[in-house]
């Protein structure tokens, strides 16, 4: 089967990079693993999306379903209940799919893009300590459980990590019925936004631990009980400040890694920030005609970033498909200096300059006050000025194809304002 | 009344098992958690070890180079994985190289059909992540990797196939012998009667025969040892077993390509009071670490994805104890198989049958050794796959995305008589949440896919043990 | 002097009240009014779930259409716990009117569209 666009996932970024690249002369074809649209979403039944892109908070089912409809109305193809095996490029890219119902498949795309979403860190990545038994799991998997199947995990929990997932969760599943001990944060400040500390901890008399982890797991086969201690600056824990909580869950927030395992085959160059590929300005990876956005490309915290990044890419997907590549990439990098953690794109194409560049990025240090600079060659080019400046939330920065003086790289700081 | 019952399903337990079915005696194999292989089977290196590190003219030695050369028959008979990574021991010094070549002639007694050293530098052409601070390595090529908890189970279904019985959740807790025949009592109350006990209990061997001898020859000395999983990402780094020179507390923290592509670091070895809390610490952590120093200078810790810790039934007597018990007649310890236990399997069945048992039972006529596994998924060519779809649409249903397990192959580890249940032991079987994300994705669907196929309800199912339901309470249910 | 966290949107103005309930910090004017809520009688959306007969989906997502007094939350799911949806369901419908007689309806965030001749999702 040939296409011309294949957009693997069916979440977010897939449905408005798909919406954004629909054009009458191409064929689009969208691969979502699940037997419905809306990826993580569905699962999201609390609010606080759609803010910046409807200018209304709705919950994650509704926000999927104004793009579901539009995504419908538009008539793109799309498979549900299919998973793609890998992803090979020759002339064209080769994708090997399969599903229950139709088998396995080839799919032949001029261009790709990846839109999968991202999977949860678990126990085994930052190795903690202690027994083996049923009760820990990330926060997402109880979620699903809850929200979609129904089901309690367990009924006295200990949340570590103060990431959204992980507030929300504790919100939940108090509103259920289960005793929410506390969570703990190996941070000095949370990672979640502030509303979700007052109104999924504050509102239940659920205490935060800050700068606590969880250092000892007890139960040979359920979980009995859990150690959490006070750590130093340098994240080790402190002997002397152990506090035990009798759970039998453990619920793990500590972090989301985009899913790029389909790139395994391929030469993609990553970033060993993001844990994903490097792109362009226009959301293209190395190879030429894939594309990434989305949680894929770089945890976002807000959907609607994840749908504005996603628009960008679909166009410049279609574009790729309508008027071709570059004749030849003149790509220069994208520096992150003082308090900036990472820039998406790593890279700005400059042989093609009649498009805006957007920055996406995110700081390394909270701040009241603040204003973001770019220099090029030295010279300040363009700035910004910003409030309430957090690492968990992303920051973005718009730059006009005029306020380039060249074509040499461009770094991006960040300087605090001091009242 | 049975011929033989074996206590314990673990690698030894069922090469003991699939050995004796060979002859006409009837057998039971009683494991007393909810899965077969739950302790050291499934929690050690997974070396088929060449030999070359056992005291010689010890049962270790002999039955571990006997063991290792039977793992190729296992490999055709039994279809289970066996990589043939060959080993490096490794020496940073002239002292180090003394003892690297002593070890070499060790092997040599004991019969290791290849042994080489190799200088560093040669080394390092052959394996490039080796340390540069290897200045010569004693080759061992038939050293070999396999997953251990497959060949306890293709052991189990061929002894099963060929007439031996097996039930799991069977805690033996009362042996009593009456004049010719032996009387056990399970923990659920259940009396089961047999000529023969084949203790093969890992580390509750010592329990066992306490509860039958008067006096036990031996102790277990339980040791823990931590292990870290390197995602299959890093598969590139290592091909053989790097192994630092052996101390008197055994053979060191190695590094060890997994047969799915992982690689495996560790153990560390520290003696514990409780035979069945296995914890990983972050002072193993901390000594793998350091340890493994001396073998690489790049170890990509950042791609580590799991971690455990396994009990190893170490004794207090100095080899492998396999023989009749001097009180009691018909009473069989095979005790303290702690590392080359893996290795020896196969032989310790074979020298338990007929050298200590010395069966004289007659061999059956039809005993088929063929285990057949459909191979896994993942590892077809497109072809391949194409056609097991054809003969089976579920093969086309990828249920576990990150080491593409199908939704056929799920079904297939619930059937049969070592089916299981449970999210691990289907883990275990077909390898579904095995990979980069865990189960994070694909559990709630194999927990569908066991209340479909079981009949059970969804908060039913459980994690590995009995009484372990993943999911506690159903919400939204009228008060 | 009160200091808040304003809860009506992800930014979490930082909020301070004096004792004649005067706001400051918000940044836009439905931060006042939470502000004075908050002090006086304070309000929360509630966001849940409720049963369906539906094994493809067997529970729909619903909120409230506006906030509830805080205190009535935990009542709130518990009458929540008596419904079951039998029928197909669009995105605004409402699934339980005057709840707790608060004149806050809950209403349905997710459609289900089940072909209830054949229990498939059509």
């Amino acid at each position: 089967m040939k296409t011309d666009i294949a957009i693997i996932g069916g979440g977010a970024a897939g449905l408005s990079a798909a919406l954004s690249a629909y054009d009458q002369n191409l064929n689009i074809l969208v691969i979502e693993r699940e037997k419905t649209l809306g990826g993580i979403l569905n699962q999201c039944i609390h609010n606080g999306f759609g803010l910046h892109v409807f200018k209304e908070e709705l919950t994650g089912p509704e926000y999927a379903s104004r793009f579901i409809q539009k995504f419908h109305e538009q008539n793109i193809q799309f498979k549900l209940h299919t998973t793609v095996l890998d992803i090979k490029k020759n002339q064209d890219f080769e994708l090997s799919i399969s599903s229950l119902e139709s088998g396995m498949e080839t799919i032949h795309a001029k261009a790709v893009i990846l839109s999968s979403g991202c999977y949860e860190r678990t126990r085994g990545s930052i190795q903690i300590p202690g027994e083996r038994p049923k009760g820990i799991m990330p926060a997402g998997s109880a979620q699903r459980y809850l929200n979609m199947e129904g089901y309690l995990v367990g009924k006295r929990i200990f949340i570590l990590g103060s990431g959204d997932i992980g507030l929300i969760m504790a919100r939940r599943m108090t509103l259920e019925g289960a005793k929410v001990l506390g969570v703990a944060e190996i941070m000095p400040y949370s990672n979640g936004l502030t509303r979700n500390i007052v109104q999924c901890l504050d509102d239940f008399d659920i205490p935060l631990y800050l700068s606590h982890t969880v250092t000892d797991i007890r139960g040979k086969d359920v979980l009995e009980g859990i150690t959490i201690q006070k750590v130093d600056e340098t994240f080790k824990p402190i002997p002397g400040t152990e506090i035990q909580f009798e759970v039998d869950t453990l619920l793990l927030s500590i972090g989301l890694v985009p899913d790029i395992s389909l790139f395994e085959s391929l030469n993609i160059e990553k970033s060993a920030i993001t844990k994903s590929a490097i792109v362009n300005q226009f959301y293209e990876t190395n190879i030429e005609g894939l594309f990434v956005c989305g949680n894929a490309l770089h945890v976002h915290d807000l959907v609607d970033w994840v749908t504005e990044e996603s628009e960008k890419a679909g166009r410049c997907a279609k574009n790729y498909i309508l008027h071709g590549a570059s004749e030849h990439r003149m790509e220069v990098s994208v520096k992150p200096g003082k308090h900036i953690r990472y820039i998406v794109p790593q890279k700005i194409d400059f042989s093609r300059k009649d498009a805006p560049v957007e920055l996406s990025f995110r700081t390394t240090k909270k701040m009241e006050s603040g204003i973001f600079y770019v220099y090029q060659n030295g010279v300040l080019i363009k700035s910004k000025k910003a409030k309430y400046i957090a690492p968990a939330e992303m920051e973005h920065l718009l730059i006009k194809p005029e306020d380039f003086i060249s074509n040499d790289p461009i770094e991006l700081i960040l300087e605090e304002v001091k009242s | 009344m049975y011929d033989y019952i074996i206590i314990g399903a673990g690698i030894i337990g069922t090469t003991i098992a699939r050995e004796l079915s060979k002859y006409q005696v009837n057998i039971l194999v009683l494991e007393k958690e909810n899965d077969i292989a739950n302790q050291q089977t499934t929690a050690n290196s997974a070396i088929i070890h060449s030999g070359h590190d056992p005291k010689p003219g010890t049962l270790k030695a002999r039955l571990c180079v006997r063991g290792n050369a039977l793992y190729h028959t296992l490999e055709k008979e039994l279809s289970i994985p066996l990589l043939k990574t060959g080993a490096f021991v490794v020496a940073h010094n002239p002292d180090e190289e003394t003892l690297l070549h002593a070890l070499e002639e060790r092997a040599k007694i004991n019969g290791v059909p290849e042994t080489m050293i190799l200088t560093g530098d040669k080394a390092r052409q052959i394996e490039p992540n080796l340390t540069k601070h290897a200045t010569m390595v004693l080759s061992l090529p038939t050293t070999m990797v396999t997953y251990p908890w497959e060949v306890a189970i293709a052991a189990l279904e061929n002894a099963i196939k060929n007439g031996a019985h097996f039930r799991k959740n069977s805690e033996v807790v009362k042996i009593q012998k009456n004049e010719d025949k032996f009387i056990l009592t399970l923990k659920s109350g259940d009396t089961l009667e047999t000529k023969h006990i084949i203790s093969a209990a890992g580390i509750f061997s010592d329990e066992v025969a306490h509860m039958i001898e008067e006096h036990v020859s031996y102790q277990i000395q339980p040791r823990k040892g931590e292990y870290y999983v390197l995602d299959r990402k890093a598969v590139q780094l290592f091909s053989h077993v790097l192994y630092p020179l052996p101390t008197e507390k055994g053979k060191g923290v190695l590094i060890v390509p997994q047969v799915h592509g992982n690689i495996l670091l560790g153990p560390t070895s520290t003696l514990v009071d409780t035979k069945e809390i296995a914890s990983t610490t972050q002072v193993g952590m901390a000594q793998i670490k350091e340890d493994l120093k001396r073998l690489a200078e790049t170890i990509p810790y950042e791609l580590i994805i799991r971690s455990f810790a396994g009990v190893r039934a170490s004794s207090s007597y100095d080899d492998f104890f396999i023989q009749e018990s001097k009180e009691v007649k018909g009473f069989y310890h095979v005790a303290g198989i702690d590392s080359p236990g893996l290795t020896a399997a196969p032989a310790i069945a074979e020298y338990l049958v007929h050298e200590v048992i010395q069966i004289k039972n007659k061999p059956k006529e039809y005993f088929n050794p063929i285990r057949q596994k459909q191979k896994a998924f993942y590892s077809l060519s497109v072809d391949d796959r194409k056609r097991l779809i054809e003969s089976d649409p579920r093969y086309g249903n990828i249920i576990c995305k990150c080491e593409k397990i199908t939704e056929a192959e799920i079904v297939s580890a619930i059937q049969g008589p070592t089916g299981v249940d449970t999210i691990k032991g289907i883990k275990k079987r077909a390898r579904a949440g095995g990979g980069l994300c865990q189960g994070g994705y694909c559990e709630s669907l194999v927990l569908k896919i066991i209340a479909r196929e079981t009949g059970k309800p969804l908060n039913s199912i459980n994690y590995y043990a009995e009484n372990t339901p993943i999911l506690v309470q159903e919400t939204k249910v009228k008060k | 002097m009160k200091q808040m966290t304003c809860i009506v949107c992800p930014v979490g103005c930082h909020l301070s009240i004096d004792d004649n309930l005067k706001i400051t910090g918000n940044r836009c004017p439905r931060g006042e009014k939470y502000g004075i809520d908050e002090m006086t009688h304070p309000k929360r959306m509630l966001t849940s779930t409720v049963r369906t007969i539906f094994s493809s989906h067997p529970r729909l997502s619903v909120k409230s259409n506006t906030a509830l007094p805080k205190g009535l939350i935990f009542e709130a799911i518990s009458v929540l716990d008596d419904i079951i949806i039998d029928k197909n369901v669009k995105i605004g419908d409402v699934i339980f009117s005057n709840i707790m007689n608060t004149g806050v309806d809950m209403i349905a965030t997710a459609n289900i569209q089940i072909d209830t001749n054949h229990g498939r999702s059509i």
